[in-house]
């Protein structure tokens, strides 16, 4: 570009401004033309989906030479550069986080009127424990996954108050393996109490909406990670209105859900919400169990059923009681990925992570995953 | 070199009149960035949809006429070329040469704008309208109609501004051919020049992302 030059102004100031030649204007011009053609030229081949990559490419040089010489960005005020670029930098952000929550999500779609529910997995409102007061190893192991779906995320894979959502509540969710300060005593029937009416003032919601006998699960459970809990007394039974010699878990009490939930769902008669989190497996009947399978059957079946179906039991859906959980498919994944969701979940999704697995339970696990696929 | 029969005196809170010049010039730059992230918001749904339904763009895009397309971005690489040519013409000092160039340009907008409105008819005519008020029966595809609304609102977005550039190119065509402008100022000829280009240089996106879908 030979013929360009820098033009001395002849008025008070005397900056020198840039002229572009009619010839190099002329050039650029022709080349955006003959880019053009090739766009037009090679989307006429197909090239899978280079296509689009070609493309932009090609589209991305017509635009930097607009810009560059055209508008003469090149021989402009770096800052000038800098305020310019800084628009695609934020425009790339954009891009970058609408595509990462895109594609990296489940579906979310919505039930119509008239359509049938989608199938979900697993016994729903029918009590599996008599007297669920009296700790058992299955109610134990019951509270352990409720606790993996409901609580991990305030309250940390181990229970020790660090779950990924901790650092935002102020005062910071418990930490079950200090006897230190539990508001209500660091009883059952107390916990239970926690549970049905969670702590005003503190991040610790009501789970009122979970069935009694899961309450008493997880109180089971959150009790178990430090030493003996204090025994209760008839009165502390009589405070939460539960006649332990009856077998009822609930007592008096009766199936409730919070009043915005019940408003919410009354204005949504028509549509109810379906989140779609991950894969159904189908299993084969009649293998043999080994220690993929009884790990799947110990901590995966909870959610993703027990023949490997896909969904989770509605009642296990704590504050939100009209939104229905299934597992879908999440497509091939290799190893790697398997291990990676395994010990880490999926945050955002219910998926909890299961650091506790050694690599080796996992492949076993993965192993046995790989059979359960149709 | 004709010399300008208004002379411009900068504004007062400026030192000189390069001063203005680079106030100016850089307003504009941060215009353009505004212009940008309004572009760049549709540029996401679009991407966000494509993302969703590839196949459904794949069907829906041949809707669209390559040829008009394709002569629709000749007219406006064209006339981007000779708006740089008015700027080049306008520092120059060469008066007519820079009304022609200006007039040029507007005919070549003109050009983009009819070609466009015989586009709109004919999809208008198919029932290829944006969501609720698609008609097309031709188009299995149940989410089709997110195509159109993507590209009414893009293209008629895009077409707005050829329709705000043509008159900013009538407006400072008007100016040159009273004197207001000299190679001492020019300021408004290489800002609308800055406007219309960056017109062209969304079009070189939509083009391909609308008209060739792989």
């Amino acid at each position: 570009m030979s013929h360009d030059k820098h033009h001395g102004n002849d008025h008070k100031g005397g900056g020198h401004h840039f002229i572009l030649s009619y010839k190099s204007a002329t050039l650029v011009g022709l080349t955006l033309l003959v880019l053009t053609a090739v766009t037009v030229g090679i989307a006429g081949i197909d090239l899978g989906r280079f296509n689009f990559f070609v493309a932009m490419v090609v589209a991305t040089i017509k635009a930097l030479l607009v810009a560059l010489i055209f508008m003469n960005l090149r021989n402009d005020k770096l800052e000038n550069g800098i305020i310019f670029g800084a628009s695609f930098m934020f425009l790339a952000i954009f891009f970058v986080l609408t595509f990462a929550d895109l594609f990296f999500r489940g579906d979310v779609y919505w039930k119509e009127k008239g359509q049938p529910f989608p199938p979900i997995a697993g016994v729903v409102g029918k009590p599996k424990f008599k007297k669920a007061w009296n700790q058992t190893p299955e109610i134990l192991a019951h509270g352990k996954q409720l606790y993996a779906v409901q609580c991990v995320s305030c309250h940390g894979a181990d229970g020790k108050g660090d779950g990924p959502a901790a650092a935002a509540l102020i005062p910071h969710p418990r930490n079950f393996h200090s006897n230190e300060g539990w508001k209500n005593g660091r009883k059952l029937t107390m916990v239970f109490k926690t549970l049905k009416e969670g702590i005003p003032g503190s991040g610790m919601a009501s789970f009122a909406t979970l069935p009694a006998e899961d309450r008493w699960a997880v109180a089971h459970y959150v009790l178990s990670l430090n030493g003996p809990a204090e025994k209760d007394s008839a009165a502390d039974f009589a405070k939460i209105g539960v006649d332990p010699n009856k077998e009822d878990a609930g007592g008096s009490e009766k199936p409730t859900i919070p009043v915005a939930v019940a408003m919410e769902r009354m204005a949504e008669k028509d549509t109810i919400r379906v989140t779609t989190i991950r894969r159904p497996y189908l299993m084969k009947e009649g293998t043999a169990e080994g220690v993929g399978a009884q790990i799947y059957r110990t901590q995966c079946a909870s959610c993703h059923g027990e023949r490997a179906q896909g969904g989770v039991e509605v009642k296990n859906l704590g504050g939100f009681p009209n939104t229905i959980v299934k597992t879908s498919p999440i497509g091939n994944v290799d190893s790697g990925r398997f291990q990676e969701v395994v010990l880490k979940g999926l945050p955002g999704d219910l998926m909890p992570g299961h650091g506790e697995f050694s690599v080796s339970e996992i492949r076993e696990l993965y192993n046995h995953v790989r059979t359960l696929k149709q | 070199m004709s010399q300008a029969t208004v002379t411009h005196h900068h504004a007062h809170h400026f030192a000189s009149a390069d001063d203005e010049f680079e106030a100016a010039k850089q307003g504009m730059w941060v215009f353009l960035v505004t212009e940008v992230l309004m572009f760049g918001g549709l540029f996401v749904a679009y991407g966000t949809f494509r993302g969703m339904y590839p196949e459904m763009f794949h069907e829906a895009h041949k809707m669209l006429s390559v040829p008009m397309g394709a002569l629709n971005t000749v007219f406006l690489i064209t006339s981007s070329l000779t708006m740089a040519m008015a700027v080049t013409s306008a520092q120059k000092g060469l008066r007519s040469r820079t009304t022609g160039f200006l007039a040029a340009t507007f005919l070549l907008a003109g050009c983009f704008l009819v070609v466009k409105y015989f586009e709109y008819m004919h999809k208008i005519h198919d029932g290829l309208l944006p969501a609720g008020f698609f008609t097309n029966h031709e188009l299995t595809n149940p989410k089709a109609p997110l195509f159109f609304s993507l590209y009414f609102v893009m293209t008629g977005l895009h077409g707005v501004h050829v329709l705000i550039g043509m008159g900013l190119i009538a407006w400072i065509m008007i100016k040159n051919q009273k004197g207001y402008f000299s190679p001492a100022f020019y300021t408004p000829v290489e800002l609308v020049g800055f406007y219309w280009h960056f017109v062209d240089l969304v079009w070189i996106y939509l083009f391909p992302l609308l008209y060739l879908v792989s």
